[in-house]
Parts: C-alpha cells; structure tokens; sequence
C-alpha cells in the first residue's frame, strides 16, 4: 500500500507527511528542441506498473525522495534519495 | 535620523504559551523557556564538527534528517556565541523567535504521542530525534530519556500543538476534551 512510504532516512512514515511532484524523468538537454521540452513538461505514459515519482518528505526529513510505486496495486517497491540519482537531477 | 516611533513600540517578548504545566500521576506537559533555537545546516559526515562546537557552547544537539541540525538551550540570546565559532561549510539560522519547546513526559508518553504521530515510538529509542507530523503540523520530536519527549514546533503554531496534546494525553490527565 502507498499510504505507508519508507523513507530511507526516517522509516516508515504516513504519506500525510509526503508531497509527490510527479514522476522521476531525466532532464532534457538545456538546448534540446521546444518539443522535447513540451513532451518532458507535458505528456506522460500512464503505465500500468512500477513507475518513478518524486517525493518530498516534507512533513519529515524535507529531502526529495524517488519511490517506485505500483500504480496498480500501489505497493511501493523502493524509496530512495534523489540526491543520490545524477541522472535525474542533471 | 533615529526613528521617532521606535520607544512607542519597543519589542516586548511574551512567552505564547502560558507558563503552567499540566500533570497527573503518569504524564505531564510542560511549556520550556523559550531560551535559544539554532537550525544548522552542514555536510551531514561532519556531525562530529557540529557536536564539538555545540558541546562547547552548551546547547543540546537534535538531528533533523541528513545534514540539518537543531541546537537548543533554555538560555535565550546565544546565537551570537555559537555562530562565531561555527566551521566552514556550515550554516547556521537563529530560529529563537520563530519555534517554541514543549516537554511531554510520564509513564503514559508513548500512548499519548502515538495518537498524534505515525512514528514508530517502540523503534525510536533514546538520543533519537525527527521531524514527523503531529496532527497536521510539522513537528520535530526528540527523545530525551524512556518517558520524556520534547517537541519543537513553529511559534504560530505552538498553541494549537499545545491543545491537541492536551485532547490527545485528557483520558490521563482526568479532564474533559471539549
Ligand atoms: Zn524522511
């Protein structure tokens, strides 16, 4: 169940105490066309599966978080810092 | 020029919780001097450079996830001292006038908390301390010993956490809730 998310440096916590942004995508380049910035801003898949979202822990330890979630049966697989993630924060 | 309206409104500092605290037998809520409150920002490997100078200072030092700290200590008006002898690389935030401790303790502490917080308090042992929610409002909680907690909330809402924790510890305290 996502209503209990296991942050790596606070345990598990309610996710009343999380705010979620959306989903973990690796940034374009800075100069890549306007419709590779439209598709990154704007249009998502909608898996049916694991998928990657960020998560802040704001009622918590205030670090961004990457929890892998099953958007059908919401079990979260991990939940790591994005601090650590150069791929998705470059 | 010197401002005229300055002496007219001279600061005065009121404590917003009243100073009374509220016991039974096995649990009490106390309202801490609103002494100083340092938050502290730094390299989270560093936690050994953050310990000295607050040891030095006589603050006592809570964590507050990787590379955040708080100090804090019932005597207000510190900041000055503990920011000078501060490492590179770290920052410190006087926050003596923005949050406020309230101590909770008693044989009954842990029933009383686990109304107001999803915090594991069978795995938080003593030394430990977080930031979680109580109710709705953030609030950083720190075990002091088996059966005392302090919590540090934000002054504006330090009334509000003290009236929850007053519904949530009423069955120990023997008062009604209304
Ligand atoms: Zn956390």
């Amino acid at each position: 169940m996502a209503s209990l998310i296991s942050c790596p440096h606070c345990g598990i916590r309610p996710k009343e105490e999380y705010a979620i942004k959306g989903a973990a995508l690796p940034r374009p380049a800075p100069d890549a066309p306007r419709s590779v910035w439209f598709d990154h801003v704007f249009l998502r898949d909608n898996p049916r599966g694991p998928y990657e979202e960020y998560w802040h822990h704001a009622g918590g330890c205030r670090r961004w978080l990457i929890v892998t979630r099953d958007t059908a049966t919401h079990e979260v697989l991990a939940c790591r810092d994005a601090g650590a993630e150069p791929a998705v924060t470059a | 020029m010197p401002d005229p309206t300055a002496a007219a409104f001279e600061l005065t500092h009121r404590p917003v919780l009243v100073p009374v605290a509220l016991t039974s037998p096995c649990i009490a809520l106390l309202p801490l001097p609103e002494g100083t409150v340092i938050q502290i920002l730094g390299p989270a490997a560093r936690v050994e450079d953050v310990c000295a100078i607050t040891d030095a200072t006589g603050f006592s030092l809570r964590g507050n996830g990787p590379g955040q700290w708080f100090a804090v200590g019932d005597e207000p008006d510190k900041f000055a001292e503990l920011a000078a002898t501060l490492p590179d690389g770290f920052t410190a935030i006087d926050q003596s006038h923005g949050r406020v401790r309230i101590a909770i303790e008693g044989e009954s502490v842990g029933e009383v908390l686990a109304k107001g917080t999803g915090v594991d308090l069978a795995l938080f042992e003593t030394g430990r301390a977080a930031t979680t929610l109580i109710g709705h409002v953030a609030t950083h909680l720190a075990r002091i010993s088996d059966d005392r907690f302090e919590l540090l909330v934000t002054r504006s809402f330090a009334e509000n956490v003290w009236d929850d924790l007053k519904i949530m510890a009423a069955e120990y305290l023997g008062v009604s809730h209304e």
